[in-house]
């Protein structure tokens, strides 16, 4: 999952300038004072009791009123084939239904995964590769017309249009192949997807058929690009700016990079709906609000702030200190974990010996960074590849960065010398802006002590990730991240550690190719038990981590934001690290 | 004046087409790839190479200028659609036209202009008038020092700074917002006061200081001195003589700063939220949004081209000495 474009250049400039991208938190002093420790509750399988409605109501909660939003970034889609950065999914809920979605319980924050459109997560057949899935009753679009798996047919195949480029292609992928446009152009080349590659027998069923097993399906058709598009209001690319509306608000009006109204759609039936309360009459969402402005109004909450949050963005890191020390504003902040890892990525097309590798992961100052990027409430030590809010989350720790949070020196000159280097040289590459340039002279500071000179190498901040995902690229490091699309592995690992998947922009940064690596992948994805597949996603991180360090993960990102007090049933979705919109409440 | 005009005219267009030429292949100097910011998450050759075919980056650097500037002229047919005279494209990072977004943002920007031009010219020449009469007295050095600290804060400080203290703290004025002369012409402008006045601080200061060193200047001429010993009044030759002598100067500053936040303020709007050219103008850069950087640097470079022939043509009113030749 990507964080949002614009919001992070501006802030941080690292956030998700490509595909890759998670940060949080910017240059500054983080504040440490009195951070809780987040808890994780790992996702469950709901069953289809679970995926009735309406949704479990918020103790004191009523209806009515305008929730504010303000943005720091654009939207830039609203077309359901395109979302997929968080503050999108952040905003998906509200006006577009999916197969299945994330249904948070406002009391105890445990989150289930149910049946949205779809009356549970979905029939399997034995071999996980056909996937069956029946529509509620009393599905309609805003227009009071009602959703058929035909709509949901169609919504996939637009997705191999050449225009959706920007929404995840997992469920295209699996249906189709990688070379999934060749198989099929889409809708407007006036033919369907045949019956052998989705079906539907009826107005309520669709049936996927895919290549392979895959047992996490239910997870996938979460995502906000699973969808029913009708065929007759499809406006292909301009469908972008008014798409028709299956949640409970519906788009009122949309000016690109300054506003967002969604009010009510009265055609959406809380009886089948399990996840959205719906609160408010209104969400008024404000763009393009630079930060920190953006965190002081919310802390200020003068006016109509009062009643004002931001979805996706944590607060800016120049206001933690003031946050985190005044205890007026704890009772209206959120701080929990993001499913998005920072690493630093070494090059192992340069840095080949392995013995090196570990050197820099012993020497590397995960205290100190964690400092620079903004302390505790911004993000947690992290030693491992996936987040703690994945399914299966093992703790392990090869290196002892918890216990040395500081580094071990030493230890990576022991290692240096017995692999026979010395006077080690190294180029790192960083974006150039104030987070970035402090971390790389902690960084530098932090090496230096086990006899390593690392070259600094400022690069444009937009030209960041073109640059370090070539793969013939001059740098020995440079720091990137990748959040996880579900509570799973198999969106970490095959995409960050295939040796197959090295080429100019994919997010294989390291160029790890390890036939054991590539052989475990393969293998772990045909798992059809989906708890086994996730113990399994964890060994193999930690045999990656451990044998071939190609990558040094060093923090788990945390969402921490503060939001007005006019506003409860503020609840949160660590799936995607957002604030979960489908609680909000106007006191 | 018609063929200075004329002359005048077609040496902007040239201006501007320069303009347009630097910005269109500096753009493609920059390692980024726009097509990175419209790529999902496994963002592989093919991927990028489609991208480049539907935002029209895969032909040659050349015939994509040349593509562009007919555009501007005749519209154009592209993957996404028609697009009308003048076609300044799509936006890369969300495919809306470009001069759609840039007449929806110009609002806020030309309020913005027009209210702190008022309010820096007010400001700043009556300041620099008084104190050139009263030159060495008390009003002249508190103006003078004014002038000076005003001239070295920057907006990004005073910005927030006038936010706390009169939105949040006093509650005089309201914290800056978008206009919308539809539905609330009253809030458009008290939306558009705070932004203007912090925005009118560094220029005032700079046409007080200005203004006062022209007048001083000016009535110390020879023909500021035989209108004295003729026996006119001071005020008559205050304004008559003096103030017409230091015109030229003020006006033809005026007339590049007018320009210039006509183009957009880019930190004042920064420092608001407010949608304007500037913040569009940001927006852009940070997306590698080449369309959007295109429209809103020719929109921009327009606004100056437009000015400093205007204010060439103002001289021949000013100042009769002045021949258009």
């Amino acid at each position: 999952m990507r964080k949002s474009h614009y919001a992070a250049m501006l802030a941080v400039g690292a956030l998700s300038l490509s595909a890759c991208s998670s940060g949080g938190g910017g240059g500054g002093a983080g504040g440490t004072a009195d951070v809780a420790k987040p808890t994780v509750q790992q996702i469950t399988l709901g069953t289809a009791a679970d995926s009735q409605g309406p949704a479990p109501a918020v103790d004191g909660a009523k209806k009515g009123g305008t929730v504010n939003d303000l943005e720091q970034s654009d939207f830039n889609h609203l077309d359901p084939g395109q979302l997929y950065v968080s503050n999108q999914q952040a905003i998906a809920p509200l006006y577009s239904r999916t197969l299945t979605n994330y249904k948070v319980d406002p009391k105890s924050g445990k989150t289930t995964l149910v049946g949205d459109l779809a009356t549970d997560t979905g029939e399997a057949s034995a071999d996980k590769k056909t996937w069956t899935y029946h529509l509620k009753d009393g599905l309609k679009y805003e227009d009071g017309s009602a959703i058929t798996s035909q709509d949901i047919k169609y919504g996939i195949e637009r997705l191999y249009a050449d225009f959706e480029t920007e929404g995840p292609i997992y469920v295209q992928t699996w249906l189709s192949g990688t070379d999934y446009r060749k198989a099929y152009q889409g809708p407007y080349s006036g033919k369907d997807l045949p019956d052998s590659v989705i079906s539907t027998p009826d107005d309520k069923t669709i049936v996927f058929h895919f290549q392979a097993p895959h047992a996490d399906t239910p997870y996938a058709m979460q995502m906000p690009n699973i969808s029913p598009i009708p065929k007759a209001k499809d406006t292909k690319q301009k469908y972008d700016l008014h798409p028709v509306s299956t949640g409970p608000y519906k788009i009122e009006t949309y000016n690109p990079g300054k506003s967002l109204v969604l009010a009510r759609n009265t055609n959406w039936d809380p009886k089948t709906d399990p996840i959205r309360d719906a609160y408010p009459d209104k969400w008024n969402f404000e763009i393009s609000i630079p930060d920190p402005g953006l965190t002081q109004r919310l802390m200020a909450e003068s006016g109509q702030d009062k009643y004002s949050l931001t979805l996706s963005q944590s607060a800016n890191p120049t206001q933690m200190a003031t946050i985190l020390g005044d205890p007026k504003y704890k009772s209206r902040t959120v701080n929990q974990y993001q499913p998005f890892v920072d690493v630093l990525s070494i090059n192992t097309s340069r840095v080949k010996d392995a013995r090196v590798r570990q050197a820099i992961e012993y020497a590397f100052p995960m205290k100190q960074i964690q400092q620079t990027l903004g302390g505790e409430a911004q993000g947690e030590i992290g030693t491992n590849l996936m987040s703690p809010t994945i399914g299966g989350y093992k703790s392990y720790d090869p290196f002892d960065k918890v216990t040395h949070p500081n580094g071990d020196p030493e230890k990576a000159k022991a290692l240096l010398k017995e692999a026979g280097v010395s006077n080690l040289k190294l180029t790192l590459a960083f974006a150039n802006n104030e987070k970035w340039q402090n971390f790389a002279t902690t960084l530098k500071n932090g090496l230096a002590k086990a006899g390593i000179d690392l070259q600094l190498q400022a690069l444009d901040l937009t030209s960041y990730y073109t640059l370090v995902g070539k793969v013939n690229n001059p740098y020995d490091l440079y720091r990137t991240g990748w959040g996880a699309d579900w509570s799973n592995g198999s969106t970490v690992l095959p995409p960050t550690e295939d040796g197959r998947q090295v080429a100019d922009g994919l997010p294989n940064y390291s160029h790890l190719n390890d036939s054991h690596v590539n052989s475990e992948i393969d293998r772990i994805n045909a798992i059809t038990d989906l708890k086994q597949q996730q113990a399994a996603w964890e060994q193999l991180s930690e045999y990656i981590v451990k044998n071939d360090v190609p990558s040094i993960p060093y923090f788990y990102d945390k969402f921490f934001q503060i939001y007005g007090d006019g506003l409860g049933g503020v609840t949160y979705n660590q799936n995607i690290g957002v604030i979960n919109a489908n609680t909000v409440y106007v006191k | 004046m018609l063929r200075f005009l004329v002359r005048r005219a077609l040496g902007a267009i040239v201006i501007l087409v320069l303009i347009s030429a630097v910005t269109y292949f500096l753009f493609f100097a920059l390692p980024a790839d726009p097509a990175l910011l419209s790529c999902g998450k496994n963002c592989g050759p093919q991927e990028v190479a489609l991208i480049h075919h539907n935002l029209g980056l895969d032909q040659p650097i050349p015939v994509q200028y040349w593509h562009y500037m007919v555009g501007l002229f005749v519209g154009r047919d592209m993957p996404i659609g028609h697009c009308d005279a003048p076609c300044f494209g799509f936006s890369f990072a969300n495919q809306q036209p470009v001069w759609d977004i840039i007449k929806d943002r110009y609002p806020d920007t030309l309020t913005l202009a027009i209210m702190g031009a008022a309010i820096f010219l007010t400001i700043g020449v009556g300041l620099g008038l008084i104190s050139a009469a009263k030159q060495g007295k008390l009003f002249d050095k508190i103006a003078s020092g004014v002038s000076l600290t005003g001239q070295s804060v920057q907006i990004y400080f005073i910005g927030p700074l006038a936010i706390y203290v009169l939105a949040d703290q006093l509650g005089w004025l309201d914290h800056g917002h978008d206009v919308d002369w539809a539905h609330n012409p009253v809030g458009s402008i008290t939306g558009m006061l705070l932004p203007a006045l912090v925005m009118s601080v560094i220029f005032w200061s700079n046409y007080s200081r200005q203004t006062r060193s022209l007048m001083v200047e000016q009535l110390s001429e020879e023909h500021v001195r035989t209108a004295r010993a003729k026996g006119m009044s001071s005020r008559y030759v205050f304004f008559r003589y003096a103030l017409r002598g230091a015109m030229g100067p003020i006006v033809t500053i005026f007339g590049i700063d007018l320009g210039s936040v006509f183009g957009g303020a880019i930190i004042t709007e920064t420092t608001f939220g407010l949608h304007g050219i500037g913040q569009l103008a940001v927006q852009a850069v940070l997306q590698t949004d080449l369309p959007l950087e295109m429209g809103v640097m020719l929109f921009g470079a327009t606004a100056i081209v437009i000015f400093n022939v205007l204010i060439d043509a103002s001289y021949a009113f000013i100042d009769p000495r002045v021949r258009l030749a």
